[in-house]
């Protein structure tokens, strides 16, 4: 038994076990912010990427222009036919939006959930083990970046602020499988329905929406935005499109198939979206006398 | 200047692997199939096999750490497991011949090792719900195969380096 206990090998991989164990739960744990440690090394390291990223950028987006040159002919051709379509919708747009601003202005309600500002940032790095799908933005709490803003694409909702750091931020995909990532999502349609983005089908390549009401009718290709009732998001980020409708396995909600419009893998600049509408604290909405109780 | 020369170039290794998962397109090796870099540990096993085992063990624990803050955001997983494959290379190295046929399929070996490994821990803290087979077809062997072409292309040019870096740890 003594000999069991100086071996000195074994005892260093017990306590590098018990040290490895603490560190996983410690990192899992909800943190609102990184221990500046880490933030620095990010930090540190985001600089180098930030340096390399941009001439490969470079060098990449040449070759990929190459390759778009070859659609262009075909690519015209369908898109003058959506310019004339284009021209009618910009005009009532424009309309809406006046009538839109006209009638808050007579109502006197100033913020909306919809209101957003956009930040730019680029890509400067990516998780190469893509078990967690997340990326390294250029933008940091310098540039106003805080957890859990939402992070958009042109073509819709790519996902979150995991942590920010002072350079540099860390946006975790929809497609990375958290349990704690949840978006409350909302399908358009004649009657708006919700449900909740939980989860993400790897092999189908397809987001799960799921809570969303028995009694709901939905259709294929109806769209699916951000509600803005989660209190993180603005409302009217789009998500994807509907592609299927199942039970769920109890039959009390129904669990939809959203195809995701942001592509999540060829992604170079990205917009951070900066919710207008305040998001309500906590200890707001407790109720006074119930806390002196 | 031969002694930092080994190092930056792991450190360019490191940030090249992500910056090779974003300019590739995703389904490099077909649709569903993911191929995962692991270039850094190829050359940390590099370093261990022809140059110092020492330094082998101490590089693995650094980038490990690096890795898992700049990229998972979880420590431990790499910081654990790079050592440990380093660990088990330097043991087998001691009955096995040093060439580099010998040294690609060592690496191979611990690059196997690293991806059931973080498989395993992705699977004990809930982070995925692969099951063992999807693993072993949409991850594994493509990843095998990614790898096994960096290997054959830097084995030699490793070999150099590492034995320059083993003589200027001697002067």
């Amino acid at each position: 038994m003594p000999q069991f206990f100086l071996n000195k090998r074994l005892i260093i991989l017990l306590v590098s076990i018990i040290i490895l164990v603490a560190l996983i739960g410690f990192s899992l744990k909800d943190r609102e912010n990184l221990t500046w440690p880490e933030q620095f090394l990010k930090d540190t390291t985001g600089f180098i990427q930030n340096a390399v990223s941009s001439p490969v950028n470079y060098v990449a987006g040449f070759f990929e222009n190459v390759e778009d040159l070859q659609n262009t002919y075909k690519e015209n051709k369908e898109l003058k036919t959506r310019l004339d379509e284009l021209a009618r919708l910009e005009s009532e747009v424009q309309r809406l939006k006046k009538d839109n601003t006209e009638l808050r202005e007579i109502l006197d309600k100033k913020d909306s959930l919809s209101e957003f500002e956009p930040k730019q940032a680029t890509v400067i790095g990516r998780n190469p083990d893509r078990w967690h799908e997340l990326l390294i933005i250029n933008k940091g709490k310098n540039a106003g970046i805080e957890p859990n803003m939402a992070v958009i694409t042109s073509k819709g909702l790519i996902g979150k602020v995991k942590s920010s750091n002072t350079f540099t931020s860390t946006v975790q995909l929809l497609s990375s499988m958290d349990p704690t990532n949840r978006i409350s999502a909302e399908i358009q349609a004649e009657k708006s329905e919700y449900g909740l983005i939980e989860g993400y089908d790897k092999e189908k390549g397809l987001l799960l929406l799921k809570r969303i009401p028995y009694d709901a009718k939905i259709k294929k290709d109806q769209n699916v935005i951000t509600s803005g009732l989660g209190g993180v998001f603005p409302k009217s980020l789009l998500i994807g499109k509907v592609v299927d409708v199942v039970p769920d396995e109890f039959g009390l909600t129904q669990t939809a198939y959203v195809k995701p419009g942001a592509d999540f893998y060829d992604i170079g600049h990205v917009m951070v979206v900066k919710r207008g509408a305040l998001q309500p604290e906590l200890m707001e909405m407790v109720d006074e006398k119930e806390e002196e109780l | 200047m031969r002694r930092f020369l080994l190092p930056l170039i792991l450190l360019a290794l490191f940030i090249g692997e992500s910056i090779f998962v974003q300019i590739t397109p995703h389904d490099l090796l077909g649709s569903g199939k993911i191929a995962v870099p692991r270039f850094l540990l190829a050359g940390l096993l590099f370093l261990t096999i022809f140059g110092s085992k020492k330094y082998g063990i101490l590089y693995g624990l650094l980038f490990g750490l690096l890795f898992d803050i700049v990229y998972v955001e979880i420590i431990g997983i790499y910081l654990f497991l790079f050592p440990v494959i380093v660990f088990i290379t330097t043991k087998l190295m001691k009955i096995l011949q040093t060439n580099m046929a010998m040294a690609s399929i060592i690496v191979l070996l611990g690059i196997t090792l690293l991806e059931a490994g973080v498989y395993q821990m992705n699977l004990l803290i809930h982070h995925t719900d692969m099951v063992f087979a999807a693993f072993l077809s949409s991850r594994l062997v493509p990843t095998l195969i990614l790898n096994a072409i960096f290997i054959i292309l830097a084995v030699y040019p490793f070999k150099r380096l590492s034995e320059k870096f083993a003589d200027s740890l001697n002067d």
